[in-house]
């Protein structure tokens, strides 16, 4: 008798709301996932925002998209086996951001052939480019006008103060890329700022 | 190697991401080349300039809360789900005693618990053990290599000074932190001066100290959170390694100088900071 209640019990209870009587059962654990989740990645949100906000150049965008970032990372953190959680975190944040701005169309994707841009030039550098060096705003400013990959890869490198290695594995380019393409972006900003430096006087 | 090969390799040099000999190539280069030399130069302050002057944008507190209320509502959503789907062929195969089953239930959850707890003791325990040998290593190369290079550039010193005064606030103004500055003169190790560089993914301060012909370049960073003191020496291709750890900072003193004589330096070291 007893027997037979309790199966129609746990049978209406499976099909129907959630069954009272099993969810606290589940809820523990996965209260903890959050929480190991949380330790092991909330540290990082200072890096993931300005991650965000220099690749996506609005405050409040990068703010959504590291709110989604650690969802996407939430729901695929069982699948983390590594012990690099930032750089992880970090791929994340880019992958999101290169979404949203596509789905803005605010990409500012440029070809580039790794050859050329080594150039000579760069050797006449000229010195009032430095008498700048400490103007922030200017090199802010320089920074932010350059396309997302030199943006991305410069914060990185100065602001995370990542390796190569690091670099390569969250901008998904190969190692033997990344000594490349910032030689480049800060070509660029260089390039940048003597423009507008040259335009000032 | 020609100029060509400097100019490409620049960046490389600069992050300090070239393997020693590159490295030491490149500083060969640039003594006896004059314009490569000075292209590194102006390189080198643009990307410290950029390192310095760029904001880091650090995340507001709400945008910590925004995301820990999201990961709420989403688990919030979950166990209906998993009740619904999951649990459903567990629950039938068993028999129909329902304490049983709760008590059953309930005592698995404990176990898995248990475990987790097992595995994190272990991967505390274990992992960094299995770890540090590596990172040390690692650290021990990049450190080696520092020092070389140092000596082989000639570019000891960014600020020549035997005065902690003219050295100390020299490098605080560089840095994040406040590195400890002590003349040891009287005891034999004369300060020749400071320098910046980088170490471990970071600017460390550098403080060089002569013994007779010899030098020791002295690495000083910030210890981490939860740092132990803790001593230990390495030895390498003839240098010496000595690691220490104060409440406070990561020492590294390297040195062709005995073993003995670098322990020597860093006792007079630590209680030179102590009387300060």
């Amino acid at each position: 008798m007893a027997t037979a209640n309790s199966q129609t019990e746990s049978d209406s209870g499976n099909s129907m709301l959630g069954a009272g009587g099993k969810a606290p059962e589940l809820r523990p654990v996965i209260k903890q996932d959050v929480a190991s989740f949380e330790e092991a990645l909330l540290p990082h949100l200072d890096a993931a925002h300005n991650l965000a906000r220099w690749l996506l150049r609005n405050e409040q965008d990068a703010q959504d998209v590291v709110q989604e970032a650690y969802l996407r990372a939430f729901k695929s953190f069982s699948g983390f086996h590594g012990s690099n959680g930032r750089a992880w975190l970090l791929t994340i944040v880019r992958n999101t951001s290169y979404t949203f701005l596509k789905k803005n169309q605010a990409v500012d994707f440029t070809t580039f052939d790794e050859e050329i841009h080594v150039a000579a030039d760069e050797f006449a550098s000229p010195a009032t480019i430095l008498e700048h060096g400490e103007d922030a705003e200017l090199i802010r400013e320089a920074m932010d006008a350059l396309p997302a990959e030199f943006r991305e890869i410069l914060a990185l490198r100065h602001q995370e103060g990542l390796s190569y290695k690091e670099i390569a594995e969250i901008a998904q380019i190969p190692p033997g890329t990344v000594m490349s393409r910032l030689a480049r972006a800060r070509g660029k900003l260089k390039e940048y700022l003597a423009a507008r430096i040259g335009k000032e006087k | 190697m020609n100029c060509e090969e400097a100019a490409k390799l620049m960046d490389g040099y600069l992050d300090g991401e070239l393997d020693l000999i590159t490295s030491q190539t490149i500083e060969q280069h640039l003594l006896e080349c004059p314009k490569c030399d000075q292209a590194y130069k102006i390189h080198g302050s643009l990307v410290r300039a950029i390192g310095n002057a760029t904001p880091y944008y650090k995340a507001p507190a709400e945008l910590r809360e925004r995301i820990q209320s999201s990961l709420r509502d989403e688990i919030a959503d979950l166990p209906t789900r998993n009740v619904a789907r999951d649990t459903q062929p567990l629950f039938a195969r068993r028999e129909p005693r329902p304490r049983a089953i709760l008590w059953e239930t309930s005592w698995n959850w404990l176990a898995l618990a248990a475990a987790i707890i097992f595995a994190a003791i272990i991967a505390f325990t274990l992992v960094p053990r299995l770890q540090r040998p590596g990172a040390d290593q690692f650290l021990a190369t990049q450190l080696i290599a520092s020092h070389v290079r140092s000596l082989m550039a000639n570019h000891l010193t960014d600020v020549a000074s035997s005065d902690q005064h003219t050295v100390k606030p020299w490098l605080d103004v560089k840095l994040d932190f406040a590195p400890p500055v002590v003349d040891l003169s009287s005891e034999g190790f004369p300060l020749i001066g400071g320098r910046l560089d980088y170490l471990d993914n970071r600017p460390v301060a550098a403080l060089v100290y002569q013994r007779r012909k010899h030098f020791i370049n002295l690495f000083v960073w910030p210890a981490g959170p939860g740092a132990e003191k803790a001593m230990n020496t390495i030895s390498r291709q003839g240098y010496h390694l000595l690691h220490w750890l104060d409440s406070e900072f990561n020492y590294w003193a390297v040195s062709d100088i005995s073993e003995k004589e670098l322990q020597e330096f860093q006792q007079l070291f630590e209680q030179q900071i102590a009387s300060h």
